[in-house]
């Protein structure tokens, strides 16, 4: 493990090539450019606002629901982005798996970084809607970095597995978009955690991303700061999840270039 | 006592035989459930390479030969760890680069300069070292002028220039090369070649696979074997170079030729068969072998089931990989064949051979007066066996001895 992480420190500089690689490359050729990190999130607050307001009535802690919504939504876009395209980076660089040695975890962290860039694209509008919204932030803020470092060791944890997967198994490309659906579902974006019925709950908060997702509103928002039993189990399941996931990711890599 | 950098022990690559099916779930759980009652059958595996070990010395340069599949590119495989050995163990001294597929790491939608980068940072290169660096690289591939434009509207010749201006300033200890001196056009080829000499002056090790066995003598210090996933030979490039012409030429001639007439052509669509072919000197005697400069005949008996109208006979002469080295007709020399009579013998006099030192298949076609259609024709007929000047002396090379002279005048 340390040997691991000893030479994922030397190839940082290739992380970074790889990650400015799917920078540069992705909004490449497009008229709109960068805004479409921005176009995801927003039209996704824009028709959640619509239906689950306007429509169904969801409650929303008292919050208006375009900013309680649009809060959960930058950072779930950012978890979802990096899943997606974190289970995908061996086969879609499988030429490159195939003919040349590095970590290959390397391109699973470049696809986190690529994805936090959107993230920070994302959150100048949210800025002009906190100041629209009349919302101070207080230093419960400060549990933003905190969350956010949680949030990104459980996307690795998640990508070293559903990657390895990807690699043996095409069946998880194809599942997965679903299973995003749901996961998005059994997180509290669209609705807040106090509707949740108390008999689900235990189920529910083996979900990392509960107090996660909760927590940058609670943050945010109310002023206050995650719960901390809620945060704690969360955390657990994080360093286990990742932990494995590494460790079978480094086992499985050995034979990628064979089955590949 | 010279330092290794390379060292295989013992080792050995099983790859699994996937039958059809990339991998899907309901296919593992099948499989999953079959081998709960019994162990996987030794058909679902194949050795790769068993049991191979040798040392390559610091700052040697060693050619791997072999034919396709005999383990060539796993060896590679295994000294850049793209994949892991299933048994045995490898080790490798200092920094390894792996010119294998150039330009594998490019992005299509990047600038050649972005790609410079990308594709140096892959193979092991600090940005520091990749910018310092830079224009040399950009000079030798020649793209100056295209370097702030994607390289999807590079050609692929560009594109190969610029993956191999790229791992050829790697500066690696072991460096890893793969078929890719025959990329670029001929002035490219000769600064590969130049820069080829270069790193072996700095004493770098080279392991090096090429189907060019006259690259191979001419770059390395000494030659490995590798036949069907074990080593059949390690050693003096000449010696071992002709122990494995030896193995082929054995191969060929073992075969029966009557094996390698097509069954595709039934007796019916054959009007005019060929009977048998025989190589033989002036003299007629069937000669398994002949000295370079000495004349050969090729005799091909035929019968006539049904006469044609002018049969044209046709023998072309292929190197032992295949490669076509030239072909005569009777047309062209404007022989005459008369196919009322119920057989007959054709002769072709080679006068002399011009061939090197080597072993030659000859293939004999009989065809229609326009060359157009087949009658019969018999691949692999006779293995030419050629003694003389060979290109393991590097005096001479390529396939043909041309009559010649040098003068000073």
């Amino acid at each position: 493990m340390r040997e691991h992480l000893r030479e994922l420190w030397h190839h940082r500089e290739l992380t970074l090539s790889f990650a400015r690689r799917d920078i540069k490359a992705r909004y490449r050729q497009t008229a709109l450019g960068a805004v479409w990190a921005v176009v995801q999130p927003f039209s996704l607050m824009v028709v959640f606002t619509l239906v689950f307001s306007r429509f169904a009535k969801v409650s929303s802690d008292g919050i208006p629901y375009p900013i309680f919504s649009y809060t959960s939504l930058i950072f779930w876009t950012f978890f979802a982005t990096a899943v997606s395209q974190g289970t995908v980076a061996m086969v879609a660089n499988a030429t490159l798996v195939r003919k040349i040695y590095f970590p290959r975890e390397t391109l699973l962290i470049a696809v986190i970084l690529s994805a936090a860039l959107d993230l920070v694209i994302a959150t100048t509008i949210f800025g002009g809607m906190l100041v629209y919204y009349r919302t101070a932030l207080t230093l419960t803020a400060l549990w933003i970095p905190v969350l956010l470092a949680l949030q990104t060791v459980f996307a690795l944890g998640v990508i070293c597995l559903s990657s390895a997967l990807h690699v043996n198994y095409r069946d998880i490309g194809h599942g997965l978009p679903l299973l995003l659906q749901l996961w998005l579902f059994a997180t509290p974006v669209a609705y807040p955690l106090s509707l949740v019925p108390a008999a689900l709950l235990p189920f529910y908060l083996l979900n990392p991303m509960v107090p996660i997702i909760e927590g940058y509103r609670r943050a945010i928002l109310l002023g206050l700061p995650p719960d901390p039993a809620q945060l704690l189990l969360a955390t657990l399941i994080v360093l286990v999840v990742t932990s494995a996931g590494y460790v079978l990711f480094k086992r499985a890599e050995q034979t990628f270039a064979d089955v590949i | 006592m010279p330092k290794i950098a390379i060292r295989f022990d013992d080792v050995s690559k099983r790859y699994r035989l996937h039958r059809g099916w990339h991998g899907s779930l309901r296919s593992a759980a099948t499989a999953w459930l079959r081998r709960l009652g019994s162990r996987p059958g030794p058909e679902d595996v194949f050795w790769a390479l068993k049991n191979v070990s040798f040392d390559i010395e610091k700052g040697d340069a060693v050619g791997l030969i072999g034919t396709n599949g005999a383990g060539k590119s796993t060896i590679l495989k295994i000294l850049s760890r793209v994949t892991t050995p299933s048994s045995g163990r490898f080790s490798t001294r200092g920094r390894v680069g792996a010119l294998i597929e150039v330009g594998a790491g490019f992005h299509p939608e990047l600038t050649g300069r972005d790609n410079v980068f990308l594709n140096g940072a892959i193979m092991g290169m600090s940005r520091s070292e990749v910018a310092e660096k830079f224009d040399r690289i950009v000079g030798f591939a020649e793209i100056e002028k295209f370097i702030d434009t994607p390289i999807k509207y590079y050609s692929s010749g560009m594109q190969v220039r610029l993956g191999f201006a790229v791992a050829a300033h790697i500066d690696p200890d072991v460096l890893l090369i793969d078929e890719v001196l025959a990329v670029g056009d001929a002035s490219f080829q000769a600064k590969c070649l130049n820069k080829l000499a270069e790193l072996k002056e700095q004493a770098r090790t080279i392991v090096l696979v090429s189907h060019n066995l006259a690259n191979i003598v001419e770059h390395s210090k000494k030659v490995l074997w590798v036949q069907a996933g074990t080593v059949a030979a390690y050693g003096d490039p000449d010696t071992v170079v002709d122990q494995y012409l030896k193995s082929i030429r054995e191969r060929l001639t073992s075969e029966n030729p009557a094996d390698v007439v097509s069954r595709a052509m039934t007796d019916a669509e054959r009007p005019i068969r060929i009977e048998q072919v025989t190589l033989c000197d002036r003299q007629g005697r069937v000669r398994p072998e002949f000295q370079h400069g000495e004349p050969v005949c090729i005799d091909i008996a035929y019968s006539v089931h049904e006469p044609v109208p002018d049969p044209v006979f046709e023998v072309t002469i292929q190197d032992a990989h295949g490669h076509a080295l030239g072909g005569l007709t009777t047309r062209f020399d404007g022989l005459k064949i008369d196919s009322t009579q119920s057989q007959g013998i054709v002769r072709l006099i080679l006068q002399p051979v011009l061939f090197l030192k080597g072993h030659y298949t000859v293939n004999v076609h009989i065809r229609d007066h326009q060359i157009q259609r087949y009658h019969d024709f018999r691949k692999r007929a006779a293995v030419l066996v050629v003694e003389g000047p060979s290109v393991a002396s590097r005096e001479v090379s390529g396939h043909v001895n041309y009559p010649h002279q040098w003068e000073l005048p």
